[in-house]
């Protein structure tokens, strides 16, 4: 990846990416391009500007310095993106925040300054910081960098990964500070992966087995987390494809991950047509209809 | 003499056409008599302008107007103008309330007079709306709590989750409990509580004459400022001649199936009549208060002719407040008072926010106390005041005995017609109990909470219920628990005492529910729902610095969270390094359970806030919540702990208008400057022109407190409660005049997040950025932010805020309790004491809120103020940084408490125990972190919604406001939607 790594937030006091009260640490910029993706802001390596039609008063300070006549109250979208050349004047004058610059360079020391404020919490809760995004592991020696502050501050670290990354690149900058990982598996058939998130899966599927072969072996442990997005991951074929990959890797322990729509909002902020439709929760029924894919394993 | 302007007519005519009514119609004319004579008073009303003069003067019998202020009138009321008058006449009491607070309607002179007058028109007004005279009209009241609607037992999944965590046992003063959770009982197990629970919920308080016609009977024949013979009295030996006689012709009471002797009241739910404090703030409502929109209390016809005829004309010229008034000359201090908006003293109503030496009481016994007294009397060098200053206690303490005996007998008599056995025994047992204590020391738990029982009555017979607490129940009741154990012989019989303690202490609970404070409709406003707040604190250190948590302590947690009721006010001390994690998590667990108790306390960062005053650190170490949150040194400290309510803003707004108080329209202040005359070229000039005008407002308020405090020691000496605080008996000095080994009065301090917020926001957008002048944002702020929009959500996204993690938010929040901390303590009160300064607010934050205008924070007009020193909810997107900043104030600037609410909801789903060790994550880091008090509601915005929508499914649901628990139900809309708009946290 060229230029530097991109931060589009820090978000403290997540229950949620962990154990205990964590801190997580989201990278922009992702290699797959799933089109569910939660955190959509975060999918490509570049900065972006954000609208958010709820927090607009409607003021026009933004349309009254923007050069480029690039801001419009009307459109859905709010901003020409082929005019702006993202100079964030609007932003910067934007009383509510409506408008945002999304992703920022963060030197690693300021990022750790921001974190260990809530040492106290991490260490009460048995939290720490989580790197998610996005995908850290496109930016392994800043991530390097940052679990080895992370490291001599005491505070313990987990990732969050898509799995799409280079072994022995990982093995060396990144493993040696990892305290755990979150490994997302999604579609076993590698045609209907290349299809549905743009690039094959045997890397993703090699790399876990090496890493889930090291745990079992006393390494760092290692969580499959399954997304259940209906009509794409959550169909039956596949969920019968994945038990039986994981029972024959001796997995243990497994995370479902039931789909959720929070991200169509987001998508709309960074001007991204969306190109998947499921607007509502997913339902009680079906979500136990996938869980009884996965009887033999402890769900976490 | 007073020309006949227009506005000025109607008004004589209608004071004529009411005298008339009550001097020609006999069914108006009885309400002049009282049980002594005629009912003389008279009261001139005026404008401010002078445009109305009237005074309308009743002497026996007869109703008189005169077109001018007599000079003598007992009281005047000053109208803002002539719609005021109007609008006073169209009004119902409530409205008249309201717009006294808003002040349109202020009262200089006789204020009770005023109440006895609102109280007669009402009768005419009645008659001209159509109702009739009837006791209680048809409006049906809003709150759910009233009878007749069934309560099932709180066991709505949605609302209350069975506790289900366990531990193995743990802490070195848990001797009995193996699981100390106590999680294999729940209130299924003890079907008397269930019953004594609906009771509670479905009963509608009724007002109890029996303490105040006791007291006016011995008054009326023994005088009050006189003997019979014209001598004097001496005020203790009154009072406590006066006590005695009430305690002897109490009647005793037992309810049905309970296993504690003795009621506040004679009622099943009783409102406590104090004709001399507050009591006589209902005489305008005394028919309408059964009917009342919120929070209706049954009064009975008897009683409401008992209180108008009887009781209330005898106390009408006798009055802690009016004494003030009378001997001070309705001094500045009590008029700026009056106006309700700067400062509310309590001290008008008790100074016995206190708790008493139990420990004590267990002890030695009534009698050896007594033994205690003659020892002192027996001394040669006594002089004659403290001579009459123990006889007055001893008088006391027999009075309380007399009352134990009659309880004594009257359980004798209930067991001899009891035909169920197994309640004969206990009937027998309560007679065998009421006839040792507290005469005697107890040996037995059953002694030891029955004794306590009839000391708290009283008590309360003594002084007004607010917020005389209870102490640390879980100390001192645990001797007599080891003591019943050690006895036990076999594992059902250990088994059996454990469940008989909780039975016990559940009792204790529920008894302390048969009294609730009497309060006119205009107390919704200043607190809200509250109830007696008699606090318990449990946990926390012994004198020598041990883990105090025991066997009792938990059973203590465990009654809180079977009942969930919000009085007593349970508060828990924690104590880092020294108490253990499992005794926090349960903290944490029963709050997940009850949504709101208990209140959980960092005794390290309480200690550091007392460390000024000098206190012997056993003694620190001993301290106890006293109301809502506040500490005080249990049994040995009159520390007046709730006895002013500061409104900080007050002095924010009076800075901003050059010492102009909007509300009042009244240039109470020192003029600092004005903001549109440049007279601020640094932000330091503003903010010491607001230091001046608070240093103002705080020495007004110190001493109208002092003028209360010394109307005590005249009016309302109280020698039980002297007999029972440390060193009075020694010192042969009634408390109210300092007896005590420890004295100081405390304040609560209200809206200390708003005016640091509003003071960075002038410092940023005025000083630091340049980005408006003063003026405009004055300007702005005046106009409640209408067409500066923009301005406003630049001040609502960019300023900096307490509670966002901005160290210079922090620094502004720590400088401005020390200022506030140093102005009080820079005063002592009457009794020699130092005032102590508290963040706290009851519910006026809500109401202090309603009477300001909008502020550079960005708060717009009208609305509340944060709860306590609870940060804005805007302030930050993280609890974190909530809970980092509230920790890193400094104690030492907070010796009265504070109040930190945090709302946190469990996602749907999540378990039991995750939820739980996220709250005890929050909580154990904020303690850490040095932080003193937090206080939680668990509870979601839907639920709180829907409780506004169908309060008749939510009679149950607790909520902590600032310091107290209430029912939600019982909470005024502005309350409610308060509690709705703080920050909700999910876990």
């Amino acid at each position: 990846m060229s230029g530097e790594p991109l931060i589009f937030e820090i978000k403290r006091n997540s229950l949620d990416d962990g154990p205990g009260i964590r801190t997580v640490i989201f990278f922009k910029g992702c290699p797959l391009s799933c089109p569910w993706c939660q955190n959509p802001e975060g999918r490509r390596p570049r900065v972006d500007i954000s609208f958010d039609r709820k927090k607009c008063i409607g003021c026009k300070t933004c349309i009254k310095v923007c050069k480029k006549s690039a801001l419009d109250r009307h459109p859905q979208y709010f901003i020409e993106r082929e005019k702006c050349d993202l100079c964030f004047e609007c932003a910067d004058n934007c009383p509510t925040g409506a408008l945002a610059r999304v992703g920022r360079h963060i030197p690693v020391q300021e990022i750790v300054d921001s974190v260990v404020r809530d040492i106290p919490f991490f260490n009460t809760s048995g939290g720490g910081v989580t790197l998610s995004g996005g995908e850290a592991t496109l930016f392994m020696p800043y991530a390097s960098s940052l679990l080895q502050a992370l490291k001599l501050n005491g505070v313990s670290a987990l990732l969050e990964t898509c799995g799409h990354f280079d072994f022995d690149a990982f093995d060396e900058l990144m493993y040696p500070w990892l305290d755990a990982i979150y490994y997302d598996l999604k579609i076993l058939d590698p045609e209907w992966h290349r299809k549905i998130c743009g690039v094959p899966n045997d890397r993703i599927l090699a790399n876990f087995e090496r890493l889930h072969a090291r745990a079992l072996k006393g390494g760092v442990p290692v969580l499959p987390r399954i997304p259940l997005v209906p009509r794409l991951t959550a169909v039956k074929p596949n969920l019968r494809a994945l038990a039986a990959y994981l029972k024959k890797h001796r997995v243990k322990k497994l995370s479902l991950l039931p789909y959720n729509p929070l991200w169509q909002d987001k998508m709309i902020m960074v001007g991204m047509p969306g190109a998947y439709e499921q607007a509502g929760w997913m339902p009680e029924r079906d979500i136990k209809l996938c869980r009884s894919f996965f009887k033999r394993f402890e769900l976490v | 003499m007073n020309r006949m302007i227009p506005a000025n007519l109607p008004a004589h005519v209608l004071l004529q056409a009411m005298a008339a009514n009550f001097n020609f119609r006999p069914r108006y004319r009885k309400y002049l008599k009282s049980t002594t004579g005629w009912i003389d008073f008279s009261v001139g009303f005026r404008t401010r302008a002078s445009t109305i003069a009237q005074t309308i003067r009743f002497r026996g019998g007869r109703a008189a107007v005169r077109p001018r202020v007599l000079r003598d009138a007992d009281a005047v009321i000053v109208f803002e103008d002539d719609a005021a008058f109007m609008d006073m006449l169209s009004h119902s009491s409530e409205e008249v309330m309201t717009m006294m607070l808003r002040n349109r309607i202020r009262v200089q002179g006789n204020h009770l007079c005023v109440l006895l007058f609102y109280f007669l028109m009402s009768l005419l007004i009645e008659e001209l709306e159509g109702n009739g005279i009837s006791l209680n009209g048809g409006k049906t009241a809003r709150n759910g709590n009233k009878p007749g609607n069934a309560f099932s037992l709180p066991d709505r999944p949605s609302l209350r989750r069975k506790a289900v965590l366990t531990t193995g046992r743990t802490g070195p003063g848990v001797k009995y409990l193996e699981d100390p959770y106590l999680s294999g009982y729940s209130i299924e197990d003890f079907p008397r509580l269930g019953r004594f629970l609906a009771a509670h919920f479905n009963t509608m308080p009724e007002v109890c004459p029996e303490r105040a016609k006791l007291l006016t009977d011995w008054h009326i024949r023994h005088g009050f400022e006189k003997k019979r013979s014209g001598e004097p009295w001496i005020p203790e030996l009154r009072q406590a001649h006066a006590f005695k006689y009430l305690m002897e012709n109490k009647q005793p009471i037992i309810r049905d199936e309970d296993l504690i002797a003795g009621t506040t009241t004679s009622m099943p739910i009783g409102a406590v009549m104090y004709p001399d404090s507050q009591g006589m703030f209902i005489w305008p409502e005394l028919r309408t208060m059964s009917t009342r929109e919120m929070n209706p209390c049954r009064i009975s016809k008897h009683t409401a002719k008992v209180l108008h005829h009887h009781v209330f004309p005898f106390w009408m010229r006798r009055n802690i407040k009016l004494w003030v008034g009378e001997k001070y000359d309705n001094p500045l201090c009590e008029q700026i008072g009056d106006h309700l908006v700067a400062y509310i003293l309590s001290k008008s109503v008790a100074l016995s926010h206190t708790i008493a030496d139990f420990p004590k009481l267990l002890a030695l016994g009534t009698r050896g106390i007594r033994d205690e007294i003659e020892r002192e009397l027996a001394s040669e060098d006594i002089d004659k005041q403290k001579r009459y200053t123990l006889e007055a206690m001893e008088l006391c303490l027999e009075g309380v005995d007399a009352y134990a005996l009659n309880l004594a007998a009257h359980a004798r008599k209930l067991a001899d017609q009891e035909q169920n056995p197994a309640r004969k025994t206990e009937l027998e047992r309560l007679a065998q109990i009421c006839a040792r204590v507290p005469m005697n020391p107890p040996e037995t738990l059953d002694e030891a909470v029955n004794a306590i029982w009839i000391g708290w009555v009283a008590l309360h017979m003594e002084n007004t219920n607010v917020g005389l607490s209870l102490g640390r129940m879980d100390q001192w009741l645990q001797p007599f628990f080891d003591a019943d154990m050690q006895k036990c012989e076999t594992p059902e019989q250990r088994d059996e005492c454990i469940k008989h303690a909780i039975r016990l202490v559940s009792c204790f609970f529920l008894r302390c529910t048969d009294h609730i404070p009497l309060s006119p409709d205009v107390g919704k406003h200043v607190v809200g729902g509250a109830p007696a707040n008699q606090a318990v604190t449990l946990g926390g250190v012994t004198p020598d610095g041990r883990d105090a948590v025991n066997d009792m302590t938990y059973i203590f947690l465990k009654v809180t969270e079977m009942l969930a009721i919000r009085d007593p006010n349970v508060n828990a001390r924690y104590h880092p390094g020294v108490n253990t994690d499992t005794y926090l998590k349960r903290l944490c667990e029963v709050n997940l359970v009850t949504t709101a108790s208990p209140s959980m306390h960092n005794d390290t960062a309480v200690m550091t806030s007392l460390e000024e005053f000098d206190y012997p650190v056993e003694e620190a170490r001993d301290w106890s919540s006293t109301g809502c949150v506040e500490p005080t040194i249990s049994g040995k400290h009159i520390g007046h702990t709730g006895c002013m309510m500061m409104n900080m803003v007050a002095a924010l707004e009076m800075a901003l208008n050059n010492g102009l108080h909007p509300l009042m329209n009244w240039q109470v202040g020192p003029k600092t400057g004005r903001v549109d005359n440049g007279a601020f070229p640094a932000f330091e000039d503003f903010f010491n022109a607001f230091k001046t005008q608070f240093e103002f407002l705080i020495a007004n308020a110190v001493q109208y407190n002092n003028y209360l405090g010394e109307a005590h020691s005249v009016m309302r000496p109280t020698p039980l409660l002297s007999s029972l605080i440390s060193d009075c008996i020694a010192n042969g000095k009634d408390l109210t005049k300092g007896g005590a080994r420890h004295n100081s009065s405390g304040i609560a301090c209200i809206g200390l997040a708003d005016v640091t917020d509003s003071m960075l926001a002038i410092k940023k957008f005025v000083y630091d950025d340049r980005f408006i002048t003063f003026a405009e944002l004055k300007d702005a702020v005046d106009s409640n932010f209408k067409k500066h929009a923009m301005l406003h959500a630049m001040i609502m996204n960019k300023a900096p805020r307490f509670g966002s993690g901005s160290q210079e938010a922090l620094d502004m929040a720590n400088r401005i309790t020390k200022i506030t901390h140093d102005a009080f303590a820079s005063h002592r009160n009457f009794r020699g004491g130092i005032y102590t300064t508290g963040f706290w607010s009851m519910s006026n934050h809500v109401a202090f809120g309603t009477l300001t205008g909008a502020l550079p924070s960005g708060r717009l007009a009208g609305s509340p103020f944060t709860p306590g020193l609870t940060p804005q909810a805007c302030s930050a997107s993280s609890l974190l940084d909530n809970i980092h900043d509230v920790a890193r104030l400094d104690p030492r600037n907070m010796s009265n408490n504070i109040a930190f609410n945090i709302k946190v909801v469990p996602a749907a789903g999540e378990s039991h125990e995750k939820s739980v060790n996220d709250i005890f994550s929050y909580v154990k880091t904020y303690f850490d972190l040095g932080g003193m008090q937090i206080q939680l509601n668990v509870v979601n915005t839907e639920t709180l919604r829907d409780a506004m929508a169908h309060p008749e499914n939510y009679q149950n649901l607790l909520v902590r406001i600032s310091g107290y628990n209430a029912y939600f139900t019982t909470l005024t809309k502005e309350l409610q939607l308060e509690l709705i708009h703080r920050a909700e946290f999910g876990i």
